[in-house]
């Protein structure tokens, strides 16, 4: 090398390739980082699940890893599986396309890979020799217990029901989420902490108790099981039920008295629900009556079209106004009376009107009153808490800090039923403020995410990219009709591997890299490059000039700037 | 465990060539067009071929004594000798009995198309076995930005201001390709940084050509067409996708168009994405368009068959 | 030792530099350089001579053309004159900047306005900052024996710089003269082959040409200086070779001393005209006027101790040059009179421009310039600084 400096000085010549001591990375005031921006379908997940790495990882015939990628976010992909209300899909940008992809039957198929694995995904932390209280072992309870234990805490869970798994247990009926499985992936989490049925905390122990046996944190998420009554005459006959004291005593394996004319009221899922498993118990003609019109009702489609195949039959617009008694002083018939909608009320929706003396009759035996749930506050017995009657309990909606240190609230318990997932995602929440709490750190709202616009993305670029053609949705195989009614077998019978490869193909990637190596073709620097056997972006020499992140078809890399 | 971030780039599904014989480490400016299409065109020429680059924007950002970012062998002498220079370097390998040594002239629009352009045309009467690959970001950018015989129609530059009376340049660009079928050039090809496995294909071409060859490429230039540099690559390809920029190639005076996009998108869209065509009215615009529509329909008319 | 031949000038450097083997020429044709190039491009269609010839369309590109050759590794030639000699202008400062020893002939010709196709020596000297050595030739004969010569100078590793041989035109290229060509295989001794270290080769990539900012340009040009002094004493050891091998040692080194050792007037000159001088001073000894000439053999690297010693006895020299360095003076007076300044005994310096544009210079004009250096010599001043030799009154 000393030779060829001194050649070159009489003869302006250098060796090759020398530039490269000159690191032009000081120029940038931006970087492109990967991995900064979440796809618009991880983002509306409530816990966040990377799901098109996952994806990408099921295309790679890496089951296992995809399920390990779940389980970072979330304990019970079985569970949601079958059983979420997929806010995922409903963002999904291929659905600006055709239609979204079938992630929710995709995680189904991933978290059937969790026998094969003998449960080694899932594991306790380094032991930090504190205790956490858990009130409640639903979702929302069990996924703060699943996350506390993974940081190592000792997590014991107080359920006052004979079985864990809160609504899960509870409010799902078999013929969408089989107890076989649920019980599976309940008894993972069994490993890991302390689940302690029929001990009600309120009754059997208080939270003053909790904390003098030296639990240094409390998460309350008792959910939501009062009943609100319909508060019409004759609803104190026999054979009217409430939707989820019914479906609960379906789900305990209790006998239920029921008719063969039935009517629901409401027009949730809970009434769904109600209603499918009435059809199931032998009733023969079950109603969904509910106040406003089909497009108001907050039950989801596909759980109505479920019903109307099933038989279900709807009357809209209709609202109850007496039970009357039939024979032996129990429920026999119902009067009902037509409603117009009119102006939005506080929920946003129009404010249903009865429509003067239209009045009419219906035949039943048994009136099912599904219009919601309210707080049991009898958890809060002894306890500085402040339970309001009829009000959800009030914690900080980031910190989920209640006004009492040490004391977290979250789930159904603090904002009104919502979806299972909604209460993992707190109870996933609820266990990082409780890990900052029992160190001492601040309790911190969890960062913003970068979303992909899915307007950015290059859909045709992708596929060409890809050499692939649009494909349409694959269609998830079920139970017929005809083969449901008796019995409260899975109706949705789970994709095929073959069929579950197809659809993961139909996923874009959104924010994720598949390799298509579009950076690495136009950095002009050409600073993209193999390290230790991966591609990086070497920022040594990156100038910051954002081509790769503009190529990106999936927007993958963002421009983060430099020291922030 | 949580899922690391990484390129998910694979060796084995890399879409061009894999060594690299450019820098890291040159000064060429962030998001440079001209870096990126010489970049690939080395990937074609391989390392067994001496590059000789005219004075540009190539050469000072690639050889600030004593580094240079070149990696096969490579010398620059001034800005209108290039082809001459290159001319001497082919007949030397040749009386030296060296063949098979390919030799590159590597230069941009200022070089090669007007100061260098009596050198060029005298080694191409000479059918000397010489590869020309034009680099064009339409003005002389490395003295900042002044006009030149491919700056387009309208385009600002500082020695064609847009102001009070004159709207930006007054003549379109020079049509190289013609002028190289005048000379007998018989690998003639236009090229765009936008499609790199394409560019990469004419240059490979272009050096095993008998006789000399020439590659015409666009390259954006975000200093000099006033955009921002993440949009390089964009702008390379709308001009394709608008039909101002012509992919093709000229094999023995037959046209073969390599790339038609399915619908041709209005000029605007790419017009208004650059600062220096920011002062053009609507009828200017449509000038443009129907200029750039009329030679496009021409061209698409002529493929398959001969130009000369 | 080959044997004696009557050749046209331009004919017998061809085969002089035919004998050197080049292996790219680069052609460009311009009176009165065209001679030696045509003969190269006969050579060559004979395949007596084995090399590239490249015709190319002007002469900025044949001296290019030879950059890039030479970069290369190939032995390189060309000629030119006057005007294709200042179209290479730029390239010429590049090609030794980039040390390469490219060796080119030029037929020393007037330079444009107005046109002229006859000899002066304006050309070369207004190339004398561009970094080439220069030598100039006394008669053709000097002219073949120097196109060896400045090779073996030029390729010299310590020297590495590009150089021109200087010939009048038409005076020296369209003249017949008896010539001895060197031969083939004595020159093949004389001269050994090209390889410089560094050149452009796949298996040694090197980049060459680039730019230097102001921390490392001032080291090149230095090195090119120090390189210039080390070639005078490659020009003098390089004579005094060919001396041996070749048996002629009659035209001296970087310069030649003719009768001067007595001289009280001492002229000074380069190229044809010196052979002119020497006849006219033979003349003027015979009637015991003590004159002699001091001929410059080499003028870049100007051989400053050289020419003091040869001069310093003398009571006045008188500079007779064929170029002029316009409102002042003549470049060689002016760098013969630099070199005196700081010097304690120094002859007396005249300056006269003569042969501008081919005009002819007659022996009783230069006897006039014996008697003016006389008359200085004696304490009377001349009527102007700078003289125009038989300058035509009638027409100004």
């Amino acid at each position: 090398m000393a030779k060829k400096r001194t050649a070159s000085k009489i003869q302006l010549a250098v060796g090759p390739g020398t530039t490269s001591v000159y690191k032009t990375g000081s120029w940038k005031s931006y970087s492109p980082k990967l991995g900064e921006r979440v796809a618009s379908c991880t983002n509306a997940c409530p816990v966040h699940i990377d799901i098109p790495g996952c994806l990408l990882l099921v295309e790679e015939g890496k089951f296992e890893e995809a399920l390990a990628l779940i389980r970072d976010r979330s304990p019970f992909p079985s569970v949601c599986g079958r059983a979420c209300y997929h806010f995922c899909e409903s963002k999904c940008t291929r659905g600006d396309v055709d239609e979204p992809v079938a992630i929710r039957s995709l995680e189904r198929f991933v978290a059937s890979f969790e026998p094969k694995s003998k449960g080694i995904l899932v594991s306790v932390g380094k032991p930090r020799g504190k205790k956490v209280a858990i009130v409640g072992s639903g979702p929302a309870g069990l996924t703060a217990a699943y996350f506390l234990a993974k940081m190592g805490y000792r997590v014991t869970v107080f359920e006052k029901m004979p079985v864990a798994g809160g609504l899960m247990y509870t409010g799902i009926l078999d013929y969408r989420l089989p107890k076989k499985v649920l019980q599976f992936e309940i008894d993972l989490i069994k490993r890991l902490v302390d689940i302690r049925t029929n001990t009600c905390v309120g009754k059997d122990i208080t939270i003053p108790d909790l904390l003098k046996q030296g639990y240094k944190a409390i998460f309350i998420a008792v959910g939501m099981h009062g009943n609100i009554k319909l508060d019409v005459p004759g609803e104190d006959l026999e054979g009217v039920l409430y939707g989820t004291s019914f479906i609960q005593d379906v789900n305990l394996g209790k006998g239920v008295q029921l008719g063969k004319r039935v009517a629901v009221i409401g027009g949730g899922n809970v009434a769904i629900d109600s209603a499918r498993a009435a059809l199931r118990l032998g009733a023969k003609d079950v109603y969904v009556i509910y106040r406003r019109s089909k497009d108001e009702m907050p039950a989801k489609t596909e759980e109505i079209e479920h019903a109307r195949e099933e038989g279900v039959k709807f009357m809209f617009l209709t609202n109850p106004k007496r039970i009357l008694c039939g024979e032996k002083g129990c429920v026999g018939k119902l009067e009902c009376i037509k409603m117009q909608l009119g102006e939005p009320d506080e929920s946003g929706r129009r404010r249903p009107i009865p429509v003067q003396e239209s009045e009419f009759m219906v035949d039943v035996d048994t009136v099912i009153v599904a219009i919601g749930q309210t707080i049991d506050p009898s958890f809060a017995e002894g306890s500085p808490l402040k339970v309001q009657a009829g009000k959800p309990l009030s914690a900080d909606p980031d910190t989920l800090a209640t006004d009492v240190p040490g004391i977290f609230a979250g789930g159904d318990v603090v904002t009104g039923p919502e979806s299972v997932v909604e209460a993992m995602a707190a109870g996933r929440k609820a266990a990082i403020q409780i890990g900052h709490y029992l160190k001492g750190e601040p309790l911190e709202s969890e960062k913003e995410l970068q979303v992909v616009d899915p307007k950015d993305i290059d859909i045709s670029r992708i596929l060409s990219l890809r050499d692939m053609s649009l494909k349409v949705r694959s269609k998830m195989p079920k139970l017929k009709p005809g083969e449901r009614l008796d019995n409260f077998k899975e109706v949705e019978l789970g994709l095929t591997k073959e069929t579950a490869l197809y659809e993961t193909e139909r996923c874009l990637r959104c924010g994720t890299c598949f390799g298509c190596n579009e950076c690495w073709i136009f950095c002009p620097d050409a600073v993209i490059c193999e390290r230790n056997g991966v591609f990086e972006i070497d920022l040594d020499y990156c100038k910051g000039c954002g081509i790769c992140a503009n190529e990106c078809p999936v927007k993958a890399l963002l421009m983060v700037p430099e020291g922030g | 465990m949580t899922m690391k971030p990484s390129l998910k780039i694979e060796k084995s599904k890399l879409r061009l060539p894999e060594t690299e014989l450019f820098g890291p480490g040159s000064r060429a400016c962030a998001g440079c067009g001209e870096l990126l299409a010489v970049r690939h065109a080395l990937k074609a020429t391989g390392s067994n071929s001496i590059v000789v680059s005219a004075t540009g924007c190539m050469e000072v950002i690639s050889s600030p004594y004593p580094e240079s970012a070149w990696k096969t062998p490579w010398i620059h002498s001034l800005f209108e000798n290039a082809a001459a220079v290159a001319s001497g370097v082919e007949s030397a390998l040749k009386a030296l009995g060296k063949s098979g040594i390919r030799v590159v002239v590597m230069g941009g629009d200022g070089a090669l198309a007007d100061i260098g352009f009596g050198a060029v045309s005298g080694a191409l009467d000479r059918r000397q076995s010489l590869t020309y690959i034009l680099t064009d970001n339409e003005a002389y950018m490395n003295t900042g930005i002044q006009s030149s015989g491919t700056t387009p129609y309208g385009a600002w530059t500082t020695t064609t201001p847009a102001g009070a009376v004159k709207k930006g340049k007054e003549t379109p660009k020079k049509d190289l390709v013609r002028i190289m079928l005048g000379h007998g050039v018989q690998y003639i090809a236009t090229a765009s940084i936008a499609y790199p496995i394409d560019l990469v294909n004419k240059v490979k071409k272009a050096v095993s050509v008998d006789g000399p060859s020439f590659v015409h490429i666009s390259c954006p230039c975000p200093i000099g067409w006033h955009f921002p540099p993440e949009k390089t690559v964009e702008i390379a390809r709308l001009a394709v996708d608008t039909g101002m920029w012509i992919i093709y190639e000229v094999e023995r005076g037959i046209l073969r168009i390599t790339y038609k996009p399915d619908r041709l998108k209005p000029v605007r869209d790419y017009l208004v994405l650059q600062g220096r065509f920011e002062h053009l009215s609507d009828a200017d615009i449509e000038k443009i368009q129907s200029d750039c529509t009329k030679s496009y329909e021409n061209l698409v008319n002529r493929d398959g068959k001969s130009l000369i | 030792m080959g044997r004696l031949e009557i050749m046209q000038g331009g004919a017998a450097v061809a085969n002089a530099v035919k004998n050197c083997e080049p292996n790219v020429i680069a052609a460009y044709p311009i009176t009165p350089a065209t001679i030696i190039v045509e003969s190269l491009a006969e050579f060559v269609a004979d395949g007596i001579l084995k090399a590239e010839y490249i015709n190319v369309e002007s002469e900025h590109s044949a001296i290019s053309a030879l950059i890039g050759a030479s970069s290369v590794g190939a032995r390189t030639f060309s000629a030119t004159s006057s005007q294709g000699l200042a179209l290479m202008h730029e390239a010429l400062f590049n090609a030794s900047g980039l040390r390469l020893p490219v060796v080119m002939v030029v037929a020393n010709r007037a330079l444009s306005a107005p046109l002229s196709i006859w000899n002066d020596q304006q050309d070369s000297i207004s190339q004398r900052d561009s970094g080439w050595i220069q030598l100039y030739a006394e008669d053709v004969q000097e002219a073949v024996d120097m196109c060896v010569q400045a090779y073996r100078v030029a390729e010299d590793p310590k020297v590495l710089l590009p150089a021109m041989v200087c010939m009048d035109g038409f005076i020296l290229t369209h003249v017949y003269e008896p010539v001895e060509i060197p031969p083939l295989e004595e020159v093949r001794r004389f001269l050994p082959p090209f390889n410089p270290k560094n050149k452009l080769i796949p298996e040694c990539p090197l980049s060459f040409g680039m730019f230097a900012d102001p921390s490392f340009y001032t080291e090149f040009k230095y090195l090119q200086h120090t390189a210039f002094m080390e070639a005078k004493k490659t020009i003098k050891k390089v004579a005094s070779e060919f001396c041996k091998s070749f048996g002629r040692d009659n035209y001296g080194d970087l310069i030649q001393e003719y009768r001067t050792k007595d001289a009280e007037v001492v002229l000074v000159s380069m190229g044809s005209l010196i052979g002119t001088l020497k006849d006219a001073v033979d003349d003027l000894r015979e009637k015991g006027i003590k004159v002699g000439v001091l001929k410059v053999r080499s003028f870049r690297p100007f051989p400053s101790e050289e020419i003091y010693n040869s001069i310093k006895e003398a009571k006045a020299i008188a500079v007779i040059e064929k170029d002029i360095s316009l409102g002042l003076g003549g470049a060689l007076l002016l760098e013969i009179r630099s070199e005196l300044y700081s010097k304690p005994k120094k002859p007396i310096t005249l300056g006269f421009i003569a042969g501008l544009g081919g005009r002819d210079i007659p022996k009783p004009s230069i006897n006039r310039v014996v008697e003016k250096a006389f008359a200085a010599a004696e304490g009377r001043k001349a009527k102007e600084e700078v003289e125009f030799l038989d300058l035509r009154k009638e027409m100004i």
